[in-house]
């Protein structure tokens, strides 16, 4: 059959990755790993990877799951693949914590984590790559937002390569010189490939869609979004390649960071410039919160490149590195995941349940399943927490970023019952929530009907 | 007299195999005009929806032992250079699908108000009769929801590059063989 369907364990992928939102911002908050512990401290490696493959990579799996095929025109490669990656994921994810855990002497030593970790968040990544690869395969030649989720999969393998290599290196496994080089000297690789390359370039890709799908907006296939693709590849080229014969060769590291910082630079500004053009062009004149919410996500990730600048030109990035990278992930990976949640799951639910009887008898919008005016107070205090918790760690007061990060995780959780709210249909009238051939849809996975 | 092409999937399909991708393989691989004569195990209903909006009509009939053989014929809607095209093709109205009874301009409605529509103008139809509808993108979750309740559907982009026409025929994929 043509067209989409629904994935069945997105929602999973999304439960799980909320939970792991909540449980790094309770750990923030609580004074757990930095900036209460040194940036380089395993409590904060603790934090970094609850966030980073936990939080962002489960939303991001969960959302391709559903989206490529959207993106393609076609069905998802398997459907049932996803359940048994997410189990790998997640324990590989629990090894990896308790790996962390071992180097700070939390856990005794003496069992093999790491070499569990790699061999899980490996597997999970090859499944992830093996689903999405063979339906991006079937629908050559690939769209433009299809190749930057090729790309950003490239990228996420070369982010799990390297993490692995730092695993078995730390476990004492990886012994050989290059090796060992790569761990101590290679981990501004490993962050920027995952948050940049996998993460932001997938996000950018999957956004040029969404935004244009909800805003009623022209799809745009022009030149400067291919720009975007091909600076962005290049950047990840010479950040990655670059980057490791850098470490492993006696080259110069800061040169590649720095080279393949101007490429991302100059292909997020183009970015920028697309998005405007959309806003602009748009057809919808009043916006929707998720679209109000990417925008929000977007000013933070100019906010972000304003702030890297400045402490460039100031000298004293590397001592503020940690402020830029919580902004990053805080105030544009996670406000766009937020905002784009809050429509998704709305979407995804109000097809499951009524697709089967449109047409045949009253059935509610998708806007009768939220309530924005109410979420939307969840979200400004989302973001508002994020930004005085960044001014709190460029100001070096600790105690500032622990009180945001609760307001983060209050706000957090205020979304997360928003979500939770509307996948019950508790928001939609009685009158029209279960017609007759409707059934209530549950929490955690989608019930594919046949007829 | 159409010219067509053999494709046997039988021994992928007894392999345990999945014969798709070598059929959408033979179809690129058509020069205009030509056909497709595939020869299955079994009635590849799925196949009749995905490569009827592409254009081809088909004939199926059972030979020996249970095995199917099709005959998906061209139709003036097929694409041209032989590929499936998602944005070049017009949709086909040949002479084997009426002229709509009903024609809709969804292109500037909130997703998914153009599908509820749809699906709601469809209700309204008799068997055999055809929807035209404008959309400004690939109605992408429309389609197995057709397809679930039996329509046939035709679409493609206009060759202005942003209308998306899909014509949908009440029944057509119910009593689809020749």
């Amino acid at each position: 059959m043509i067209g989409a369907t629904l994935s069945r364990w997105t929602m999973s992928y999304f439960a799980a990755a909320l939970i792991a939102l909540i449980a790094a911002e309770g750990l923030i908050a609580a004074g757990f790993g930095f900036p209460s512990a040194p940036i380089e401290a395993p409590d904060t490696l603790v934090v970094v990877h609850i966030v980073a493959i936990g939080w962002l990579s489960l939303l991001m799996c969960g959302a391709l799951f559903q989206f490529v095929p959207v993106l393609v025109a076609r069905p998802i490669h398997d459907n049932a693949l996803p359940l048994p990656t997410l189990v790998c994921l997640v324990g590989g994810l629990a090894m990896l914590l308790l790996g962390f855990l071992q180097l700070a002497g939390r856990v005794a030593h003496g069992l093999p984590f790491f070499p569990a970790a790699v061999a899980l968040l490996v597997l999970g990544f090859i499944l992830v790559a093996w689903n999405l690869g063979r339906t991006m395969w079937a629908a050559r030649p690939l769209t433009l937002a299809a190749r930057f989720v090729t790309v950003g999969l490239v990228a996420f393998g070369a982010t799990v390569a390297l993490g692995s290599v730092f695993a078995l290196a730390l476990d004492g496994i990886a012994t050989a010189g290059p090796l060992v080089d790569l761990t101590t000297f290679g981990i501004p690789i490993h962050a920027a490939a995952g948050l940049g390359g996998w993460l932001t370039l997938t996000a950018i890709g999957v956004s040029y869609r969404l935004l244009a799908m909800f805003m009623l907006a022209p799809e745009l296939d022009r030149a400067s979004s291919r720009g975007v693709l091909w600076l962005g590849t290049a950047a990840l080229a010479v950040l990655i390649v670059g980057g490791i014969v850098a470490i492993c060769h006696g080259g110069s590291l800061p040169l590649a960071l720095s080279a393949a910082g101007l490429l991302a630079a100059a292909s997020l500004g183009l970015y920028g410039n697309d998005i405007l053009y959309l806003y602009r062009a748009r057809k919808r004149r009043k916006i929707e919160l998720n679209s109000r919410m990417a925008g929000a996500a977007l000013i933070s990730l100019a906010v972000c490149i304003a702030l890297t600048v400045m402490l460039i030109a100031l000298g004293r990035l590397g001592e503020h590195i940690g402020a830029v990278v919580f902004l990053f992930s805080f105030g544009w990976l996670t406000g766009l995941g937020l905002g784009k949640l809050y429509k998704i799951v709305a979407f995804v639910t109000w097809l499951e349940t009524y697709g089967p009887v449109l047409g045949k008898t009253p059935t509610p919008r998708v806007q009768d399943l939220v309530v924005e005016p109410r979420a939307i107070k969840w979200f400004w205090l989302y973001f508002a927490a994020v930004y005085v918790a960044t001014a709190a760690l460029l100001a070096g007061a600790p105690l500032v970023v622990r009180l945001a990060a609760a307001a983060m995780l209050i706000a957090t959780c205020g979304i997360v019952a928003q979500l939770v709210r509307t996948r019950c249909l508790l928001d939609v009238t009685d009158k029209l929530r279960l017609p007759a051939g409707v059934r209530q849809p549950q929490l955690l996975y989608a019930t594919p009907r046949q007829t | 007299m159409t010219e067509f092409v053999d494709l046997d999937v039988r021994p992928t399909l007894r392999a345990g195999g999945e014969p798709f991708g070598e059929i959408l393989g033979a179809v690129k691989a058509l020069k205009p005009g030509q056909g497709l004569r595939l020869y299955t195990t079994f009635e590849p209903v799925p196949l009749f929806h995905v490569l009827g909006s592409k254009g081809f009509s088909h004939e199926a009939r059972e030979i020996d032992g249970g095995d199917w053989e099709v005959l998906f014929t061209p139709g003036p809607g097929a694409p041209a250079e032989g590929g499936l095209p998602t944005a070049a093709a017009t949709p086909a109205s040949d002479g084997e699908w009426p002229a709509p009874v009903q024609e809709m301009d969804n292109r500037d409605l909130d997703p998914p108000e153009p599908m509820v529509r749809i699906l709601a103008a469809t209700e309204t139809m008799a068997k055999g009769e055809v929807l035209q509808a404008l959309l400004c993108r690939e109605p992408i979750f429309l389609f197995p929801e057709l397809a679930k309740r039996g329509h046939g559907w035709r679409g493609a982009f206009e060759p202005d590059g942003t209308t998306y026409k899909v014509l949908i025929r009440i029944g057509a994929a119910a009593g689809a063989t020749a």
